[in-house]
């Protein structure tokens, strides 16, 4: 490949052997990087593959064969999994919290987002540096009191209070994320329905939202990942097991019962593969959503 | 950023003109947001730094304690060791996260076959909870059957084997590999997509200078991809201060004897099983201000540099 790159610097030596000598090099170098990617690729699914081999075997095959995939495959590891983990319930708890929180999040982003976006008004200066200086704090730092807020308001247990307290974490990122989509859309656009006497309500629902749906595909990605998986929050509000999350189920299981191993793995696998799958068949918009944001910043 | 032509009689009070121009309309349209932000950001924050300036154990009457909380946290070792730890952590995800990151986004700039398919399995473990990732880990670090010790006897390295978790002297940098591990391909791929913006006019001017491959990556890569490095550390500096109890509590829960203990694992210990709220408040500010004062510098750092470049 280089070797065709570099005709140029062919002289003395003849073309040809200088080809073949590039190219001879040209294929080590890929040689050499695929052998990198397949040690990345190693490292990155061979421990997922372990997991799935594992959840299949009988506990002793699990000691007998640590590495391949197992003999025969048991696929009662997987029910009895699913019932000691109480993992119906866990998976109920995960859909309600993260649904309800991403809907609180847009529909409360998105008005303010546009606000600041759009309008003017006094003030209006004073709300966008307190949404960048809130992207300074992070939610940990503050998980004592907000722990005592949430009491206070009787929120502790409660799977709408923690959906909230979700919302309300992730909603200065969010704002300025929409904010920066609403600023590229057009002014005429909004102009010539105001003209023909729509309301500000009407124009936000109607006109820029089906336009900016690429930012709240961004903000559902980044918010979905972020709450689905977070573990830190549940634990500090949700401590009735009954109302818990997976991540949450995921650890008490494991640390009651750390002798079932394979019941372990099949638990594992029950919770991740899905978001995996999902990843995969969306990887061009996660991946691009995720990084485009920091790339134009 | 629209300009329109002003709607309300210049005549009117300022109330009244607030009211006929957007003012109304905005205020309807962020109130829920501030309401939302006020409740759950703004009075935690408020409250907290009030709670640390305070004895209380939540239930009883608090006692005013100026900043004698503050005071204490000066001259306890294990919050001192926690906070190196927090340091260590973050130093060095940091650092090995970007290096990492850069190679294997360079990997991926290529023409290469399946290119697709190796970015998204180094994805892969970004989209994985970390509690996920972290019993994963526990598995591969178990001195029994874990992966990495049966991988050291096959490859005949069986005297490099490690209680992982259990040995004090490592068990730090064991969970530092896990969130490596996790967020590599995050990383990567940011630096794959600013690696593409660079303009291949760059490199061909620069072969044409006689520079080589490394010397291409010294004076055109490394200097063109700069803001993106600094993109990659205020992500995972930000993250490596506040997102380490998950994996932490996963793997060793701060242990051995605290060998592992970081900031807010420790808060929480001293929170809800001391039952020292305030104090954990305390602890809670020291961490804020440390990020605070980490991306600040960081962010003024970036200025000045886009400013020179």
């Amino acid at each position: 490949m280089s070797g065709a790159a570099n005709p140029s610097l062919s002289l003395g030596s003849g073309m040809a052997s200088h080809r073949r000598r590039l190219g001879a090099r040209g294929i080590l170098e890929l040689v050499g990087i695929y052998a990198a990617l397949v040690l990345v690729l190693l490292e990155t699914i061979y421990p997922l593959l372990w997991v799935l081999f594992g959840s299949l075997k009988t506990k002793q095959e699990m000691l007998s064969n640590i590495w391949g995939p197992p003999s025969s495959l048991v696929f009662q590891n997987y029910v009895d999994a699913w019932r000691i983990a109480g993992m119906g319930s866990r998976i109920v708890s995960s859909v309600f919290v993260t649904g309800s929180a991403l809907i609180i999040l847009v529909a409360v982003a998105t008005p303010c987002a546009y606000a600041l976006a759009r309008l003017r008004f006094p003030g209006r200066g004073l709300v966008l540096a307190v949404a960048v200086a809130a992207m300074l704090v992070p939610p940990q730092v503050m998980a004592i009191p907000l722990f005592m807020v949430a009491r206070d308001l009787g929120l502790i247990n409660n799977r709408l209070g923690i959906a909230f307290v979700y919302a309300a974490t992730s909603l200065p990122l969010s704002v300025f994320i929409l904010r920066s989509f609403f600023i590229t859309l057009p002014a005429d656009l909004e102009d010539a329905a105001r003209v023909d006497g729509a309301s500000r309500l009407a124009i936000l629902i109607h006109i820029m939202l089906p336009l900016i749906r690429p930012g709240v595909a961004l903000i559902l990605i980044f918010g979905f990942i972020e709450i689905w998986n977070d573990f830190f929050l549940a634990f500090l509000l949700l401590r009735d097991p009954s109302v818990q999350t997976i991540p949450l189920g995921l650890v008490s299981f494991f640390q009651q019962y750390d002798s079932l191993w394979t019941l372990y793995f099949a638990a594992l696998t029950i919770t991740t593969l899905p978001v995996i799958v999902v990843f995969i068949a969306m990887q061009r918009q996660f991946i691009a959503g995720l990084t485009a944001g920091a790339v134009k910043g | 950023m629209s300009t329109r032509p002003q709607e309300a009689a210049p005549s009117a009070s300022r109330f009244g003109r607030f009211l006929a121009g957007d003012g109304a309309v905005a205020f309807v349209m962020i109130l829920p947001a501030a309401i939302l932000f006020c409740l759950f950001y703004l009075w935690p924050f408020v409250n907290g730094f009030w709670l640390s300036l305070h004895n209380w154990d939540g239930f009883s009457d608090p006692t005013w304690a100026g900043f004698s909380n503050y005071q204490r946290l000066a001259y306890d070792r294990i919050f001192l060791g926690a906070l190196r730890n927090n340091l260590i952590f973050v130093v060095a995800v940091v650092v090995l996260k970007n290096v990492l990151g850069l190679g294997l986004a360079l990997l991926l700039n290529r023409a290469l076959v399946g290119r697709t398919f190796f970015r998204a399995a180094a994805f892969i473990p970004v989209t994985m909870s970390f509690v996920a990732v972290g019993l994963l880990w526990s598995w591969i670090y178990n001195p029994v059957f874990g992966l990495l010790n049966g991988a050291l006897d096959l490859f005949g390295l069986g005297g490099l084997k490690q209680s992982w978790l259990g040995d004090a002297n490592i068990a730090l940098y064991s969970i530092i590999v896990v969130d490596v591990w996790k967020w590599l391909g995050f990383h990567a791929v940011i630096y794959l997509a600013g690696l593409q913006t660079i303009p291949s006019e760059l490199y061909e001017s620069a072969k044409m200078d006689g520079a080589g491959p490394v010397q291409r990556f010294w004076h055109v890569t490394l200097p063109m991809m700069m803001p993106i490095v600094f993109i990659n550390t205020i992500l995972g500096l930000s993250g490596a201060f506040v997102r380490n109890f998950d994996i932490v509590y996963v793997l060793t829960k701060g242990g051995p004897n605290h060998a592992t203990e970081v900031v807010l694992t420790y808060m929480m210990s001293k929170a809800f099983q001391d039952g020292a709220m305030s104090y954990a408040a305390a602890i809670g500010y020291v961490l804020f201000l440390i990020v605070g004062l980490a991306s600040v510098g960081l962010l003024a750092l970036m200025r000045r540099q886009r400013l020179d470049v």
